[in-house]
């Protein structure tokens, strides 16, 4: 609707739609059918910092305006080993940006013979989100571990902010679980505490939001390294029967 | 979900005819573009013993119709002192639609019955203004319409009995509704045979 209707009114979504958009002139030329809906990662991704690491989680539906493009996405894109980045908005604008910095983390790591700090991956990932702020439309996470301050998030959202948060989550179906989160997040938890919450946080979300579904993919990642867990559609906790 | 009026609430209805029976099936989301409010939305009304509708589209035009079209039918059985017949009740409504073919309801509907003297069966659809549709085997109405549509071709088989009827409707609406985000969140379905109505809830995936 172009109505802006506070209570439905999603940033990502309204923004994406409108910077697709074709001309006004096409619309009358091509028809309905074929004109596209651009692909966005409409989404639920969550991130929180234990002691010793981080857990990190996401949907896996990828859709094109109605139409679920793919169901099993992986929406956990490694930047390093022991660096992740969760991406929400554009496909195509958050893949982007993930390519070009897992490059530059590679050479930097060569330059420095040691692997990156969290803090200059989120950060080369927030210089290009604030560089292209006009065109991109990209909310990402970078949570990982390193030697010099353990497990870290870091949230990247729309604009070009970079701010550590022990907990954060992004996405269009995380407008549904900030209550969640509130009510439930206590620092200092276990990692099975942790886990647990990024679990039902995701398929809280899931079961309200039209742009997430499908299972949970989660990882935990240490200085043991990553480990990953996807929970399939059966095996997510049960909430609420609406 | 962009600006599609009949996308806005989503939803999504198939019916598939069989040999003496039919299956009418609906998902049971009612949602506000992206966001979903309840599950237990139903778009499948009951008009006469054997005769049901159902309507997808625009929510509030769902009710409207539905309950104006049981204005009209109720009047009908004072009147005429007998059950609506199923090709009847599918004329009052496409009429009901073509009244405002100039600024018309945001409904697809789909009309199914059964006669149950003789177990001749009826499967129609119709468009938003009421256009007429030949007794088909299979038809599906919604924003997963053609997902659904696909499964169903390849499910239907000529003069099924009711089982394999309830089976043929439910994988395809289940598994059709799994590649659409605007409909799903549970299912109802209706197999209509000459001496019973059997209803079924289907659980299926809550996303």
């Amino acid at each position: 609707m172009d109505v802006l209707n506070p209570m439905t009114y999603d940033a990502e979504e309204d923004q994406l739609r409108d910077r697709t958009k074709y001309s006004q002139m096409d619309k009358h030329i091509i028809p309905v059918e074929f004109q596209q809906q651009p692909v966005s990662t409409g989404t639920t991704i969550v991130a929180v910092e234990y002691d010793g690491g981080v857990i990190i989680g996401a949907d896996t539906r990828t859709s094109a305006g109605t139409f679920v493009m793919n169901r099993f996405t992986d929406k956990l894109t490694p930047l390093t080993d022991q660096i992740f980045c969760l991406r929400s908005g554009s496909a195509a604008d958050t893949q982007a940006i993930a390519q070009v910095v897992t490059y530059q983390l590679d050479f930097l790591s060569a330059e420095m013979n040691e692997p990156p700090l969290v803090r200059i991956a989120a950060n080369c990932v927030r210089r290009m989100i604030y560089q292209y702020r006009d065109d991109f439309l990209a909310g990402m996470i970078v949570a990982g571990w390193d030697k010099k301050l353990g497990g870290q998030v870091y949230s990247c959202p729309l604009g070009g902010l970079l701010v550590r948060q022990p907990v954060t989550l992004g996405g269009s179906g995380s407008t549904y679980i900030w209550g969640y989160l509130d009510n439930n997040y206590r620092p200092n938890m276990t990692k099975d505490e942790c886990y647990d919450f990024v679990l039902k946080g995701i398929t809280l979300a899931i079961t309200r939001d039209g742009s997430s579904g499908g299972c949970a993919r989660i990882a935990i990642i240490n200085k043991d390294g990553v480990e990953r867990i996807d929970v399939l559609g059966n095996d997510l906790p049960k909430v609420f029967d609406l | 979900m962009g600006d599609d009026i009949l996308s806005y609430n989503g939803g999504v209805a198939l019916a598939m005819k069989g040999k003496e029976c039919i299956a009418i099936a609906c998902d049971k989301r009612y949602g506000v573009q992206n966001r979903t409010i309840a599950t237990n939305f139903t778009k499948i009304f009951q008009y006469s013993d054997h005769c049901f509708v159902a309507f997808c589209g625009l929510a509030t035009d769902v009710q409207t119709v539905s309950e104006r079209l049981k204005f009209r039918t109720n009047l009908y059985e004072l009147r005429e002192q007998r059950k609506l017949k199923p090709n009847v009740l599918y004329n009052m409504l496409t009429n009901l639609l073509y009244e405002r073919r100039f600024g018309p309801y945001f409904v697809f509907a789909l009309v199914v019955g059964l006669d149950p003297k003789t177990g001749e069966t009826f499967v129609y659809d119709s468009d938003n203004i009421g256009a007429i549709s030949d007794n088909v085997n299979l038809v599906t109405v919604g924003t997963a319409s053609e997902y659904i549509f696909g499964l169903g071709e390849l499910f239907f088989k000529p003069n099924m009995n009711a089982d394999e009827l309830f089976e043929a409707t439910s994988q395809a609406l289940l598994n059709g509704v799994d590649r659409d985000s605007a409909s799903g969140w549970g299912a109802v379905v209706y197999v209509i045979e000459k001496d019973k109505i059997t209803v079924r809830e289907l659980k299926g995936r809550q996303d």
